[in-house]
């Protein structure tokens, strides 16, 4: 029995660290710890609404977007304001873009490196690598010209953010060559999410941290030319969506099978629901909101279904709060996996563990399907592969069609990642259009202003990596009480007063570690949640 | 990878695909966010070529929230900039590096012990809970910052929060956040630190201050603080007292609002009332929503953001001045002209002009109060009947003894 | 003291056309300064509103630096009800008649003594009222200087902005001085005006009100 620790946990966002109990050479027993604590709730005390609109989205710097938008829908809720139509299509778009960078930049930049040697890449013969990337249907580069560059970047001697690392672990079992196509695409996702947050630039002034997604509709007011360059960078990056990320994934999946032996944690399956449909109800989204805890059930979820539990964290207030009565007093203890061992709160859907994020949402939105609903309105039925359509083909691919429950595991949680971003990169498309066409036919609202100024509300919303929620209570356009439950909070959950393990912790739990001191399959784990 | 001189950088070029006139074009950019003439960018373009070897770099998470590392992903032409800042060997990224837990803490501590480095920080200094708010590999975060800025030949502090703890600073944030120098001169580390703030950084400015650093200083970090142009702002930290920031004054010397392309409909008295106005498709000035571009200092509308696509203002959002100090207090309320006054529990935040306003109507009140009670003494008028000697003066002599 | 004789040796001309251009200075200031402040109407305005404020900036700056010069060369009666007249200097500091009248004079202010006190041509309290009206300007003009372009980078003016804590709460110290102005003009006019109009004709019209005959 070994305790294998991953502190800091390097490629998230934030400050994480990892700790597990080996035996024989599987996880028995986990502990995740959130290692920071800044504060943002009693920041927003007393200032106006439209101030946690800029202020909150600074928790994250990888997901601002999406708590802007959680933040401008509470209070919205909260002064009854319904945005108009092209506010609608301009937040899909902007979440559209950012979902986007996120899920290119998670594959490529924070997860690859823990499946893809750059360093095995030295050794790939140039014309396999062509016919390999013919045969996976993947995109092609100058391979020669990025196999020179890494040999420079080796014999330098210096090796920058990639030294340092076991690139010898034995779980580093792909092809020189597919090393080398992966290390081409990982230097093209770095210009591809830039474009896509090209997109947000236009739409929000800037990323991170875009400007215009006030409350009561957006700031934007998009010009022909603006429209024509939204259009155009999305069409770029769906191009290397479909050329890069899928085959990419489908290509890699068959030499790391195994991962989906483990890696499944709790199963039980919540989403919030993010991009809003014309009817503006939270269950039609085209990520629609639910709950899924076994088989092909959903069942209906609410702000009023969440609580958190601090009896493992460091804080002194009470336990077992709903966020819209929540409190934080911070009070560190020491680290201890007996007690208290992290600053993260753990936060339970209806008294369960939930896991949160792109495995959740393509878990919801195969279970509205299966039931029959049509996620997207007929007529883009040609233009858009629905999920359930993208986890099909996938399970196609990998021979095990009919069993989509394969993908409750590690390998499911990277896969559905990208197929989500297949499946936003063809609605983004539609949504352009729209907004064009509705334009067009002279519907100029992009904003309503708020008429009252009291009351509470909540913003339930998706991020890239999972569900976000923003609490507000508003007196007199002030702010009286705030509350943010982030998608990390979920995930990185740690025990709750029955000692019931949080998502990622249970996801740890059964899986093998090949060598304590290098315990690759940890931290590809935690890798799986973005978190 | 080498930089053996004029040779590496032109396979790196051809590697990437880059010819020499984009090469010059992003260093005219550079010249622009440096403050410089464009016509500097030969001369840039031939300081990089020099570049001597890799700088070692560490850049360090404080209370980050990642954005500035986000940031500087979304830089202009990546592939010229990457260039540029691939001159930084980054052994310690914790957002990016391979390496995680032991090993990657081993990237650190080497580089340490090796000395002759750079560090970039990121992300607010956490003082809370006796430093315990912020952990790395079981150390607070704040032991790591002062040893690894010990031995540092200078700390660049990115974004606001690393320079004066920025949103996480914000009233009455119990978290005690603080920025970079505010925290070395608490604990006596005099090493140079360069400030870039806004949130996040933008990117640019990082290449900028790299490019500066090879232009003037050819890669020496001393020479190049001694030689590049800076600004002195101060504040004052809640809990450190005054702290002097040392920022470069080519990025921070001039106001939003004096290279704002909306500048004119300014002057011309044409605003913005309502967001997504007919107004604002006209591009009208937004200083009616609260615009800080008048009291903020940075080279946003020149540098712009994402690659020049855009930037705040542009897009239809009033400048919150995120680029300004302590930037929160100072300029919340975003959508009125002058922040709130944090008046303490009882009177929570309060507008200025509500002060001006309630204290202006108080004194009529009194005036007018007070001109009744004239009326009424009967002194309107002729006024009062005068004394004929100083009540001093009567009471001194009634004290004599009253021989007057 | 309404019932005083205003002679013009107490104000000459001079002082009359300061005060004249002080006045209008200052309705402009505080009229461009409230729309600089906030925009109240769109027509085209704010151009001229900083033009305004640029130029009355100016002027009030060279009136008020004049009139202090002023004060040490031009003779005033510095006593009421005649016309011998002195450097006008003395009736800005104490007197011996305002010697030991500050309390006496709040007292007769609020009511608590009947009779009106003995004091110069201005009594303590208007001498401090006075005597603040140029630091306040100076004060105003070092704070709106701070805050305007193409001076403030001046080092002299950088560090008052440090020293406030930056340009956003320098520009609250401008405005806040902008309603001490408006309170200080509000008592001071009601101050002038509350026994009968003398004191106006004289220094508006530059009339002399006579004595009615002693009291
Ligand atoms: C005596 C020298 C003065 C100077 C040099 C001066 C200068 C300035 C400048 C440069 C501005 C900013 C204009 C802009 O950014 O476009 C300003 C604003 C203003 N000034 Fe003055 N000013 C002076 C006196 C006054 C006085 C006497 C008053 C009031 C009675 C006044 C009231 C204001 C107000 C209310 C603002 C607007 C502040 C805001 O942004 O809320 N100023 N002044
Ligand atoms: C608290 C005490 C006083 C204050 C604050 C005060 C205030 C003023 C002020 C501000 C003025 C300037 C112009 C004007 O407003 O009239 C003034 C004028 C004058 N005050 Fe008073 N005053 C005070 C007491 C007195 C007293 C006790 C007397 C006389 C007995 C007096 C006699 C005058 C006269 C004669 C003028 C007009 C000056 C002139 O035009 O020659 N004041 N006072
Ligand atoms: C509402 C308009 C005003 C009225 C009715 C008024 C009236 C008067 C009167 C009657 C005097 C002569 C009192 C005396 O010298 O004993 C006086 C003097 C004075 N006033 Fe005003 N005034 C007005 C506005 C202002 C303003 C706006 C200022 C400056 C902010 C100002 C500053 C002074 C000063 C400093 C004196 C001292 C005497 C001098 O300079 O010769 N006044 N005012
Ligand atoms: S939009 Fe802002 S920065 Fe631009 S001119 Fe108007 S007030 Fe100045
Ligand atoms: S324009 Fe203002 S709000 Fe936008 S990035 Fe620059 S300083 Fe920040």
């Amino acid at each position: 029995m070994t305790r294998a620790v991953i502190d800091p946990v390097t490629r998230i966002e934030g400050h994480l660290r990892v700790e597990c109990e080996v035996t024989d050479g599987v996880v028995k027993d986990a502990w995740v710890s959130g290692q920071l604590y800044r504060g943002m709730e009693t920041v927003m005390l007393d200032r106006q609404p439209e101030d946690a609109f800029y202020v909150t989205q600074r928790i994250c710097g990888v997901c601002p977007i999406s708590h802007s938008h959680a933040s401008s829908m509470s209070t919205e809720a909260a002064l009854g304001i319904a945005i108009p139509n092209n506010a609608r299509l301009i937040r899909n778009l902007l979440e559209a873009a950012q979902f986007l960078h996120s899920h290119i930049l998670w594959f490529y930049t924070l997860a690859a490196l823990d499946y893809v040697s750059p360093i095995n890449a030295l050794s790939a013969d140039i014309a396999d690598t062509y016919a390999l990337a013919q045969a996976a249907g993947t995109r092609v580069a100058d391979f020669g010209a990025i196999a020179k560059r890494l040999t420079a970047f080796a014999e330098n001697g210096q090796l920058s953010f990639l030294g340092g690392h076991y690139w010898d672990h034995p779980g580093y079992v792909l092809p020189p060559e597919l090393d080398l196509i992966a290390t081409a695409h990982y230097l093209e996702a770095l210009e591809m999410q830039a474009v896509a947050n090209e997109i947000v630039a236009v739409i929000g002034g800037k990323f991170p941290h875009p400007m215009t997604s006030v409350p009561g509709g957006t700031a934007f007011v998009p010009t022909e030319q603006k429209l024509d360059d939204i259009l155009f960078n999305f069409i770029r990056v769906k191009e290397f969506i479909d050329t890069a990320l899928i085959p990419d994934t489908l290509a890699i999946a068959p030499f790391i099978l195994e991962t989906t032996t483990y890696g499944g944690g709790c199963g039980n399956f919540l989403s919030w629901g993010v991009f809003e449909a014309a009817d503006m109800d939270a269950y039609n989204r085209f990520l629609p909101r639910g709950f899924v805890t076994g088989g092909l059930k959903v069942e209906e979820v609410g702000p009023d279904d969440v609580t958190e539990y601090v009896e493992h964290s460091w804080y002194d207030s009470a336990s077992g709060l709903n966020p819209s009565k929540g409190e934080t007093h911070v009070k560190f203890d020491e680290y201890n996996t007996d007690a208290k061992y992290t600053y993260g709160k753990s936060a339970r859907c209806k008294e369960k563990p939930a896991e949160v994020g792109p495995l959740a949402r393509m878990v919801n939105a195969y279970v509205y399907e299966a039931g029959g609903k049509s996620l997207v309105p007929d007529e883009w039925a040609g233009s858009v592969r629905t999920p359930k359509a993208l986890i099909d083909l996938t399970l196609e691919a990998l021979g095990v069609a009919g069993k989509p429950e394969i993908l409750v595991s590690l390998l499911g949680r990277v896969a559905a990642r990208n197929l989500e971003a297949a499946y936003v990169a063809d609605l983004a498309l539609m949504w352009v259009g729209e907004l064009v066409g509705g334009i067009q036919g002279g519907d100029s609202e992009f904003f309503k202003a708020r008429e009252t100024f009291d009351g509470a509300g909540s913003g339930l919303w998706e991020a890239p990596r999972g569900s976000v929620g923003h609490w507000i209570d508003i007196k007199g356009n002030k702010i009286k009480g705030y509350q943010v439950v982030a998608p990390t909070t979920w995930d990185i959950a740690p025990r709750d007063a029955a000692g019931v393990l949080g998502p990622m912790e249970q996801a740890l739990v059964g899986a093998p570690v090949f060598d304590v001191e290098r315990p690759l399959e940890m931290l590809r784990i935690a890798h799986s949640f973005d978190p | 990878m080498a930089h053996e001189g004029h040779n590496a950088l032109h396979d790196l070029l051809a590697v990437r695909g880059v010819t020499r006139r984009d090469f010059l074009k992003y260093c005219g950019s550079i010249a622009a966010a440096l403050g410089l003439s464009e016509t500097m960018a030969p001369q840039i373009a031939a300081a990089l070529e020099g570049a001597p070897k890799l700088l070692p770099t560490l850049w360090l998470n404080g209370g980050s929230c990642s954005g500035c590392t986000e940031s500087i992903a979304q830089v202009d032409s990546p592939d010229v900039a990457t260039i540029v800042l691939d001159y930084l060997s980054t052994n310690y990224f914790e957002t990016i590096m391979a390496a995680a837990g032991e090993q990657a803490e081993k990237q650190l501590s080497d580089t340490i012990a090796a000395g002759g480095y750079l560090v970039i920080y990121e992300g607010s200094v956490m003082t809370g809970q006796d430093g315990n708010t912020l952990l790395v590999a079981g150390k607070k975060g704040t032991e790591i910052l002062s040893e690894a800025a010990a031995g540092a030949a200078a700390v660049i502090a990115v974004g606001s929060c690393a320079v004066d703890g920025g949103w996480v600073y914000g009233y009455p944030n119990p978290a005690e956040a603080t920025g970079v120098q505010a925290w070395l001169n608490h604990e006596g580390i005099t090493t140079p630190v360069v400030n870039l703030p806004s949130c996040p950084v933008n990117p640019e400015w990082i290449v900028a201050m790299v490019v500066q650093l090879l232009l003037v200083a050819g890669g020496d970090v001393a020479t190049f603080v001694e030689k590049t142009e800076w600004l002195t702002r101060s504040y004052t930290d809640r809990k450190y007292g005054a702290v002097d920031l040392l920022m470069p004054k080519g990025i921070f010397g001039q106001s939003i609002h004096d290279n704002c392309p909306r500048r004119g409909h300014f002057e011309n008295g044409e605003f913005v009332t309502e967001f997504g106005s007919k107004e604002e498709a006209m591009g009208y000035c937004l200083y009616k929503m609260g615009c800080k571009g008048p009291q903020t200092f940075t080279n946003c509308p020149i540098v712009r953001w994402n690659r020049r696509t855009s930037w705040c203002v542009e897009a239809g959002s009033p400048c919150i001045g995120c680029g300004g100090l302590n930037w929160v207090d100072n300029n919340a309320p975003f959508f009125h002209r002058l922040s709130d006054m944090q008046m303490g529990d009882a009177l929570g935040n309060v507008q200025p002009g509500t002060v001006g306003a309630v204290v202006g109507g108080v004194a009529a009140a009194a005036l007018v109060a007070h001109g009744l009670g004239m009326k009424a003494a009967g002194r309107v008028g002729d006024g009062p009947p005068m004394e004929e000697m100083k009540a001093y003066d009567r009471k001194r002599l009634a004290k004599k003894g009253g021989d007057k | 003291m309404g019932s005083h004789a205003h002679y013009r040796e107490a104000h000459p001309l001079v002082f009359v056309i300061t005060h004249w251009i002080n006045l209008i200075c200052m309705v402009m200031l505080a009229f461009s300064g409230f729309y600089i402040h906030f925009p109240f109407f769109s027509a085209g305005f704010m151009g001229v509103a900083r033009g305004m404020h640029f130029v009355a900036m100016y002027v009030i700056l060279i009136n008020l630096v004049f009139r202090i010069v002023a004060a040490f060369f031009v003779k005033t009666a510095n006593q009421l009800e005649t016309r011998e007249v002195d450097t006008d200097i003395k009736n800005w500091l104490p007197q011996a008649e305002n010697k030991h009248q500050l309390v006496e004079t709040l007292k007769y202010y609020l009511f608590f003594r009947k009779e009106g006190v003995i004091s110069g041509k201005y009594g303590s309290l208007q001498k401090i009222a006075y005597l603040a009206t140029v630091p306040l300007t100076f004060i105003q003009a070092y704070t709106g200087f701070a805050i305007y372009a193409p001076f403030a980078d001046a080092s002299f003016l950088a560090a008052g902005t440090t020293l406030v804590g930056g340009p956003m709460n320098m520009r609250i110290i401008h405005y806040f001085g902008m309603w001490v102005f408006i309170l200080f003009t509000m008592v001071h006019a009601y101050l002038a005006n509350i026994y009968n109009f003398a004191p106006s004709k004289i220094i508006f019209l530059w009339k002399e009100t006579l004595p009615e005959g002693k009291h």
